[in-house]
This record gives structure tokens, C-alpha cells and sequence, in this order.
């Protein structure tokens, strides 16, 4: 008889299942131990399983969420959890999680999986997750007192790796791959990314802020890391001038795709036109929202002009509801050393530090403040592409006294009536 | 960015209310009316020095003593 029915339930059905994942992580951890390796948790992966079936008898957690985080010089990075089933289960009383800074684009060399496998190995339960949401590699399960030489290993092997951001830092700033595998990114994602991560270290590691903050960077409208739904500073590609047309490309798709239904009736602002033998668009008009060019993608590209725009707020719903990223900066070149990005981080960040309340993340801080007064902090100009929403409600809202007077208003006025 | 400075008399004062429970920073600044810049600096000095330390919820980060964060760890882990 198994010591988990219920959990083993979850192994049936054609599906992946994390029990069947579990368990053959448990395997191997005790296969390894036996072996005489150095591996220190090797049933905790097994005790994990334990603690999930008392929890489905008892229908309720029995992790205590929070801790310290105890590796030298560092606030952030692990996340403390331990069981109130310590008692009955002592392989589980102590299961922190760690977030590992994962390279950028998430590109491995199998050598550098390696190495983060048997660091984790020896130290923790030998259970991974890849990857976390913000995108960070997540270490799950260890004890208090093997953080820190499991955070030393990792820093110590050839392909070094370091601890991502949680709690109240800037958090492990991602972006898609880019330019290493896409034709469309409008500039380079992964070094924008890294140098980010290098420039804002102190901060991505000593929490100091009023809540998390997140950058993410995409290479194009496609917004493949979600930057805008997602992340507080999202600088997604963009370009400035006309999507490039191959004609003879699109002749040759016209051989096998409907091109009228499948992109021109398509086109959100009904900007291109098809007559069978040329495509043409309307740049004026095109929001670029990238559905020819994913449609079409070896004749349409994006034009030569490119940057990036800024979009600020994206979040998730805590606190006072989801923001999808409003645009701030409608467009930007974005040049190495990336300096003016990196000052409008840098201004971003002290004002919300300096006027945001306990986990107001910085939407909710525009919405209390003004994007106004944003703007200021940022020094940029107003633009009219600054909305709340698309061709929605105008976001900037005017001073009384920068107002005409309103003649229906003056009538009354006189009347007595308003 | 203009060189954060302090006294020791601010340092105590800080370290005395660290000792008590875990402070969001702002809370920390707000309580004992000094600016936050100077109580950022003094808490990074402290944990530098291991003497405060960093205590985390997953998604927020407060800071307290090291002795009052070692101890309520050691009451979590007991349940």
C-alpha cells in the first residue's frame, strides 16, 4: 500500500504529472545518497510528498510562509518556508526556496546545467522549477543552514551563477531572446538586460523599496516576455518609420495563403490593401501590432528606424487591480552605453521610493500622483500617445486654469445657474 | 547623489527600535522622524555589520536585529 493515494492520484491520465516528477527526483536523490555521494537532503524530496497527502486529508497548507534570508550581504533571493509538520516529518521542517539569476534569453550550455544541478544536489532537494514567473531558475527545498554554502558553490563554479531578487527589490530583470534567435527584435534584448542587471545590483539585492519592481525587455510588439502585462518598466521594441515590404515575398504567399482574409480584412486599423499584385500600408496608420509580420514574416519586416517604447505600471492585480503597461515614452533609441534609459530607471526608482506608501507599486503611485507629475520626475514632454487605454480615454487630464473657458459654462454663470 | 552621513546617537536610536520587531523601512523613518535616506544607510550599515539582518515574506522585506530575527525564526520553525 503507497504511503500517498491521493497525491498518486495525480500520476494518472496521459498528462504530465509533478507527482511522477517528484517521485523520480526522489529516486534518484536516494539512489545518489546510497552511492555515498555528498548529498545532504536526500529524502526531502520524498518528505515532500508526505506533507502534500496530509495536506489533501486535511484540506489545508501546512507551510508557514516567510524567514530570513540569511546569505551573507544579501535581502533577496530566498524565500523562507518551513513546515508546521516538523514534528512528524523532519525531513521537511526547514524548505526555502532560492531563485538563481537565470541567463539572459535563458540560454544554457548543458555544462552550465550541470554544474547548477549538482550544486542543488548536494545541497537542497534536488527538485527544480524551470523557470519561475518573473524567470528566475528556482531551487525548491533546502535548509536554513545550507544556504549560504549552496550559494558559494554556485558562485564558485566555472560557469558562475548568482542569486535572483524577491521581496521588496527590484526583481531579476528578463527579456526575450532577441536578437540570438529573432528576426524581428528591434535591438539587442539580451545586453540591454544584462546591463541592467549589472547597473541596478545593489538594488536587485539589498531590499529597500516599497514593494517589488520589475524591468523586462522585448524585442518587439510581439511582447514574448509579456513586458507590458508584467513588469513595471517594459521596454519592448519598436521601430519609427514603414513595416519593409518584400513584393515578390508576398507574391509568392499569395500562391498559397488568402491574404486578403487572413491579414488585410485582419488589420486592426484596416491599414493595408491588397490588389493581387501589390501590398501596401499605410504607416500613418499601422499600430503596429505585428499581425502581418507574424503572418508574412519572410516579406513583411519591421522598419529600419528602430528602438523601443516605454511602457510603465504593468501588474498584476494586488493591491488596487491589473495594469497593462500605459506608454510613456511612445519611442526611444536605444544605443550602448544606455544611458537615457538607465537615468529615466534611475529618476523612476527614487521617485517611488521617496513617495510610495507600503506595496504601492508604482501604477498605483502614477494613479494617486498624476502621470503629470510623472513626466515631470522623467522630464519628458506630454505626447498624445500617452492614453490611459487605445483610442479610449485621454489620460492627461489639463490644470483648471489651462482650460478655455467653456461658453455653455459662461451662460449659466451669468444665469446663476452653475 | 550627495554622501548620506550620521550620528551615533541615530544609529542607537535605530538599533533600539530594531530590537523590538521586524520595520519596513518607510514605518522605521516615519516613527522615529528621520529622514529615510539616513535610516536606509544606517540599516545597510548594521547589516553589513551583522548586527540587523533582512527578514522576508517572499514578496516584502522588513529588517530587525539579527538577535530578533534569529529568535523568531527559531519560534517559526517550532510552530
Amino acid at each position: 500500500m503507497s504511503e500517498t493515494p491521493l497525491v498518486d492520484e495525480l500520476e494518472k491520465g496521459p498528462w504530465p504529472s509533478f507527482v511522477k516528477e517528484i517521485k523520480k527526483t526522489a529516486e534518484n536523490m536516494e539512489k545518489r545518497a546510497a552511492q555515498g555521494m555528498d548529498i545532504k537532503l536526500p529524502k526531502t524530496a520524498r518528505a515532500l510528498l508526505k506533507q502534500l497527502e496530509i495536506s489533501y486529508k486535511d484540506k489545508k497548507t501546512h507551510w508557514k510562509h516567510g524567514g530570513i534570508v540569511s546569505v551573507v550581504g544579501y535581502g533577496g533571493g530566498v524565500i523562507g518556508r518551513y513546515s508546521d509538520l516538523g514534528d512528524k516529518i523532519p525531513e521537511i521542517e526547514h524548505f526555502h526556496t532560492m531563485r538563481i539569476n537565470m541567463p539572459t534569453g535563458w540560454f544554457y550550455t548543458t555544462k552550465a546545467l550541470r554544474g547548477l544541478c549538482d550544486v542543488w544536489e548536494k545541497w537542497g532537494s534536488g527538485l527544480t522549477n524551470m523557470h519561475g514567473s518573473t524567470g528566475d531558475i528556482i531551487f525548491l527545498g533546502t535548509r536554513s543552514e545550507y544556504l549560504q554554502p549552496c550559494f558559494e558553490d554556485l558562485g564558485n563554479l566555472e560557469i558562475p551563477f548568482d542569486l535572483g531578487g524577491s521581496g521588496s527589490a527590484i526583481r531579476t530583470p528578463s527579456a526575450c531572446m532577441g536578437p540570438a534567435l529573432c528576426e524581428f527584435a528591434c535591438y539587442d534584448t539580451l545586453d540591454l538586460c544584462y546591463e541592467l542587471t549589472m547597473t541596478f545590483q545593489n538594488e536587485l539585492h539589498r531590499p529597500m523599496y516599497p514593494y517589488k519592481f520589475k524591468f523586462k525587455c522585448s524585442g518587439c510588439p510581439n511582447d514574448c516576455v509579456a513586458a507590458k502585462a508584467r513588469a513595471d518598466f517594459a521596454i519592448i521594441g519598436n521601430w519609427k518609420d514603414e513595416i519593409k515590404v518584400d513584393q515578390e515575398a508576398v507574391k509568392e504567399y499569395a500562391k498559397w495563403m488568402d491574404i486578403e482574409n487572413e491579414v488585410v480584412k485582419l488589420c486592426p486599423t484596416k491599414a493595408i490593401s491588397w490588389n493581387g499584385r501589390e501590398l501596401k500600408i499605410d504607416a500613418k496608420n499601422c499600430v503596429h501590432c505585428m499581425h502581418c509580420i507574424n503572418k508574412m514574416p519572410k516579406a513583411l519586416k519591421p522598419g529600419d528606424e528602430r528602438g523601443a517604447t516605454i511602457l510603465i505600471g504593468g501588474k498584476a492585480p494586488f493591491v488596487e487591480g491589473a495594469v497593462i503597461g500605459w506608454v510613456m515614452i511612445p519611442f526611444i533609441e536605444i544605443k550602448k552605453p544606455y544611458e537615457e534609459i538607465k537615468e529615466i530607471a534611475t529618476r523612476t526608482l527614487e521617485w517611488w521610493d521617496e513617495e510610495g506608501k507600503f506595496r504601492e507599486r508604482l501604477a498605483e503611485l502614477i494613479w494617486r500622483k498624476g502621470v503629470r507629475e510623472y513626466l515631470k520626475v522623467i522630464g519628458k514632454d506630454v505626447d498624445v500617445r500617452i492614453v490611459k487605454a487605445p483610442r479610449n480615454n485621454p489620460f492627461m487630464f489639463f490644470k483648471k486654469e489651462e482650460l478655455r473657458p467653456s461658453p455653455y459654462i459662461e451662460e449659466l454663470k451669468k444665469r446663476g445657474m452653475f | 547623489m550627495t554622501e548620506v552621513t550620521y550620528t551615533e546617537e541615530e544609529k542607537k536610536k535605530i538599533l533600539e527600535q530594531l530590537s523590538k520587531k521586524t520595520w519596513k523601512i518607510p514605518e522605521l523613518a516615519k516613527v522615529i522622524q528621520m529622514d529615510k535616506a539616513k535610516v536606509k544607510k544606517i540599516v545597510q550599515d548594521l547589516i553589513d555589520q551583522g548586527i540587523a539582518a533582512y527578514w522576508s515574506s517572499g514578496s516584502t522585506t522588513y529588517v530587525a536585529t539579527k538577535a530578533y530575527v534569529q529568535e523568531l525564526e527559531k519560534k517559526r520553525a517550532q510552530g
